[in-house]
């Protein structure tokens, strides 16, 4: 267990929900952009309409620059953020997961020096020659989704792997086929709105109006199969994760997606009928519609995850909760909660390694820091802040604090009843410690 | 706790799915090629500026180049830190993470430094474009433009800063707690920069310069052909980056033993293997280059080469260094638990190979494109290397489909 890193009403794990929030928008754009790309080309030279490659070079500058730039760093940045976060999270998918990543890095060249040479040279080199890189730059960055999706979809649901510790069966577990293709036909949905948004920028009238019809076809066509494969996703998804659809996604997060999808169809349809309507903002306004739906689908996949950061495996608060056989390792409660919690964990005051009187407000804290805060700000405001979280379970005012302490007690027991918290592990006067300390934050002050 | 164990304790109880030598390998080779890409973004990031603000034919021609060059370099660079980035955390997690968590909000600010001074480079580039092309009053020269530049390289300076304290709190297990305990309670805020060392810090920043001297000469040689490039422009250039290749070579030189002076006495270093052959690989650079001032663009790929064979020895010679660090703590590598899997590893290998024959199709299409001064039209063996690249994407696809399809059938069927 590493330092923590606590971030004021925030909380570290809120930083990197934003920074993977923002990354979709510039990386689905990277897998997709180029698709419609080598159409259009493939277009321009066959029915000798050079007028289109206009198009091409807007549609490339706009993916080099903020797909390579700013999509590529923040991608760098949902590491880092993990990293931060989550130490022992992230260390546990690389461990098992490095040479998955590594492949995805031999794309990711393949990629980034793709976008460079097609975008440079354009009308620098011969038609069939630039063709080929575009192709090689479409195919290589689709190949990125199909590795990703692996490593994200075993962060929900690790197949047979929690048995066989093998990479290949929690790699294609029960969540990858649906997952892929439901990305691989949303993603061209996201690429028709992108390629509308440039299209307005085009003066030829006939080049804006044939792109912008054709985007919106794309586009229908890829929202519509994208939905179908989703309701068959969340067929796929493990009953325990569906369950936590119901008890832990706010009705905003669902109503999100609908809406936006429902606006999006609207759009292209209309664009479809009226392309050369269209100006620059309401095209902006549609991708920022479409951002808002991405966005609660990825928050409910990260909601539903609860209460593991690799399930089956280590929880939230990167305490290892089974056992995998397959590798050797084993949980972590038994030993935490023989030897005590603050006396394993490498990065606690000396100070605190023995409970007493007068330490044990403190040494609760750095308890909740460990076990806690992952999921709650122990601030009085933000991330399900802890104060309120206790004030919520309403435990009737005693006239002594120590039978408050004692309630208190008696649910960190029952923590492990939640189908969204890890259970508290530690030693009983540990146990004593956290409830006094929880009990001296939510005192209304 | 007992610093020995804690490092023990903080290994990843998965192991690692290869043997760490070859992970030790890539970490190497790839932060080799990291730093040379940092380097040429930190040179011509500040050439780039420097020649604008000096104006004149010659440099305002050059800046004007290197301000492009510099928005590739930075792409390079980064794409190129992943892969250590990876490895590192595979071998020395506990160190890693240790250093990173201590330091959290710099980890983050790093990232948002990067973006700023990414997207000054970009806008430095795009709009110096756009003064030339309508040239308008004088009175704007310089000034404001000239100012995104100079911040965007202040703000890479500055993300060397973060990586060399992070890499350099990391070789410090002793004093992790001292960072963050205060008394009973711990300091969670991740707002402090707990180590720098100057002399290591400039042994990786000083190079930028001898690197981009080699870059300039790689430049003379690139376009000597081209009928659009004045040759007395050419070896301008190609005078200049000899001429800084050398000087600052013998700067690094000087900063290397100030850096080796430094370091903790007990560790003699200068009887380390990798360090004597990194050393000596700096000494027949800077005779080499020595020697290049006679005839820049012809020595200009040998350079290259030798120089990145340095960078490479010097790479090794800093591995070794932390292996002596955490030496300390009986840390080592070579004893980290294993959890074989050769599956993943044939999957990395293969593509990696294959990767490479696809980045090679890749990069002569650029390379051959940039040569000629007009549309460059493939030769027949460039068309089947083309075609041979796309055909081993969709077999890897394949392949791979394939092997998920058989793995999902035995699962879940
Ligand atoms: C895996 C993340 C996670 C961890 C770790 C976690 N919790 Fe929670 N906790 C939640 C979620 C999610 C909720 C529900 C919040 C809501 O309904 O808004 C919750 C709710 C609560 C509540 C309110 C319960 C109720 O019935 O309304 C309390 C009290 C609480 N947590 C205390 C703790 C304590 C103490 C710890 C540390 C020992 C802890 N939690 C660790 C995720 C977590
Ligand atoms: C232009 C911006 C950058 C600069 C100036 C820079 C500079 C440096 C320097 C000076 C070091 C050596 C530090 C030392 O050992 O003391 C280093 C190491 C490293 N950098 Fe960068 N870097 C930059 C961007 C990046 C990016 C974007 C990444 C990640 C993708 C990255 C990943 C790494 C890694 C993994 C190491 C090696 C760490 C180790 O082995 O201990 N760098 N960098």
């Amino acid at each position: 267990m590493y330092p923590i890193w606590e971030v004021p009403n925030l909380s570290a794990g809120i930083i990197l929900a934003l920074i993977a929030a923002f990354h979709i928008l510039p990386s689905h754009l990277s897998t997709s952009a180029m698709w419609f790309n080598v159409y259009v080309e493939t277009k321009a030279y066959r029915e000798n309409r050079p007028e289109l490659l206009e198009f091409i070079r807007k549609y490339s500058l706009l993916l080099l620059v903020f797909s390579y730039v700013l999509g590529s760093l923040s991608g760098i940045g949902i590491w880092y953020s993990a990293t931060v976060a989550n130490p022992r999270g992230i260390s546990g998918l690389i461990h098992n997961y490095v040479w998955g990543w590594a492949t995805e890095w031999v794309f990711f060249i393949i990629e980034v020096t793709g976008i460079f040479i097609y975008y440079y040279t354009l009308g620098k080199v011969d038609r069939k020659t630039h063709l080929k890189i575009g192709w090689i730059f479409a195919i290589g960055s689709w190949t990125t989704m199909v590795i990703i999706v692996g490593i994200l979809a075993f962060m929900l649901s690790p197949g047979k792997w929690p048995e066989t510790g093998n990479f290949f069966d929690g790699f294609f577990n029960q969540t990858y086929w649906s997952q892929l293709l439901m990305r691989t036909t949303l993603m061209f949905g996201i690429a028709a709105a992108y390629a509308i948004a440039v299209a307005t920028r085009i003066k030829d009238a006939d080049v804006r109006s044939f792109i912008t019809k054709t985007a919106s076809r794309w586009g229908i066509a890829g929202l519509i199969l994208g939905c179908v494969l989703f309701l068959w996703y969340l067929k796929t998804l493990p009953d325990a994760n569906r369950m936590l659809i119901t008890a832990l996604a706010p009705q905003g997060l669902k109503t999100g997606i609908i809406v936006s999808l429902g606006l999006l169809v609207l759009y292209f349809i209309y664009a479809n009928v009226k392309p050369l309507t269209i100006r620059l903002f309401p095209a902006i306004l549609a991708i920022a519609v479409l951002f808002g739906g991405i966005w609660s689908t990825e928050r409910i996949r990260e909601m539903i995850r609860k209460p593991y950061i690799i399930p089956q495996y280590m929880y939230s608060n990167q305490i290892i909760g089974k056992d995998v056989i397959a590798k050797g390792v084993s949980a972590e409660a038994k030993i935490i909660n023989e030897k005590g919690l603050l006396k394993v964990a490498p990065f606690v005051p000396d100070g605190l390694r023995e409970i007493n009187e007068g330490n044990q407000v403190q040494a609760g804290k750095m308890i909740a820091l460990i076990e806690c805060s992952s999921c709650h700000v122990l601030d009085e405001k933000g991330l399900r802040a802890m104060p309120q979280m206790i004030r919520r379970l309403e435990f009737k005012p005693h006239a002594e604090a120590a039978e408050e302490v004692a309630e208190i007690e008696g649910f960190i027991d029952a923590l492990g009843g939640y189908p969204y918290m890890p259970p508290f592990v530690g030693t009983s006067a540990e146990k004593r410690a956290l409830a006094t300390y929880l009990h001296s934050i939510s005192r209304i002050k | 706790m007992e610093i020995n164990t804690m490092l023990k304790a903080l290994q990843d109880p998965m192991g690692i799915p290869f043997y760490p030598v070859v992970f030790q390998v890539l970490m190497v080779l790839t932060f080799a090629l990291h730093i040379m890409f940092v380097n040429f973004t930190l040179g011509t990031s500040f050439l780039s500026v420097y020649g604008y603000l000096k104006g004149g034919e010659n440099w305002g021609r050059l800046s004007r180049s290197l301000a492009k060059a510099a928005t590739v370099n930075i792409s390079m660079a980064m794409l190129l830190g992943v892969a250590p980035l990876l490895f590192v955390q595979v071998v020395y997690d506990p160190f890693w993470y240790a250093s990173n968590t201590l330091s959290a909000a710099w980890v983050m600010g790093f990232i948002f430094i990067m973006m700023l001074g990414y997207s000054l480079t970009y806008v430095f580039y795009l709009k110096r474009d756009s003064r030339e092309h309508h040239t308008i009053s004088p009175l704007n020269k310089g000034g404001i433009k000239g100012g995104f530049g100079i911040v965007a390289f202040v703000l890479f300076l500055l993300s060397g800063i973060i990586m060399h304290a992070l890499g350099y709190q990391l070789l410090q297990p002793e004093k992790w707690l001292q960072w963050y305990v205060r008394g009973n309670s711990v300091d969670t805020s991740g707002i402090s920069l707990h180590a720098f060392q100057l002399p290591r810090f400039l042994h990786f920043i000083i190079p930028s310069f001898a690197m981009t001297g080699i870059f300039l000469m790689l430049y003379a040689w690139y376009f000597k052909n081209r009928t659009d490039f004045d040759k007395g422009y050419l070896e301008w250039v190609g005078r200049t980056g000899a001429k800084m290749a050398f000087t600052f070579t013998a700067i690094q030189a000087i900063v290397g033993f100030w850096w080796l002076f430094s370091l903790p006495g007990g560790f003699n270093f200068f009887t380390n293997p990798f360090f004597l052959i990194g050393a000596a690989l700096g000494i027949a650079l800077l005779v080499f280059l020595y020697n290049a001032q006679k005839d820049p663009v012809k020595y200009a790929v040998p350079g290259i080469l030798g120089a990145f064979l340095t960078i490479f020895g010097m790479s090794y010679a800093r591995e070794a260094l932390r292996m002596k660090y955490l030496g300390r703590f009986d840390y080592s590598i070579f004893t980290y638990k294993l959890n074989i899997d050769w599956g993943s590893t044939a999957l990395f290998l293969a593509t990696f190979v294959m990767g490479l024959s696809i980045i090679g199709y890749l990069l002569s299409v650029a390379y051959k494109s940039g040569r000629v001064t007009g549309e460059y039209a493939a030769t027949h063996s460039m068309n089947k290397w083309g075609k041979i690249s796309i055909a081993l994407l969709l077999i890897w696809i394949v392949v791979v489909a394939g092997l998920g399809v058989i793995i999902s059938v035995r699962n879940y069927l």
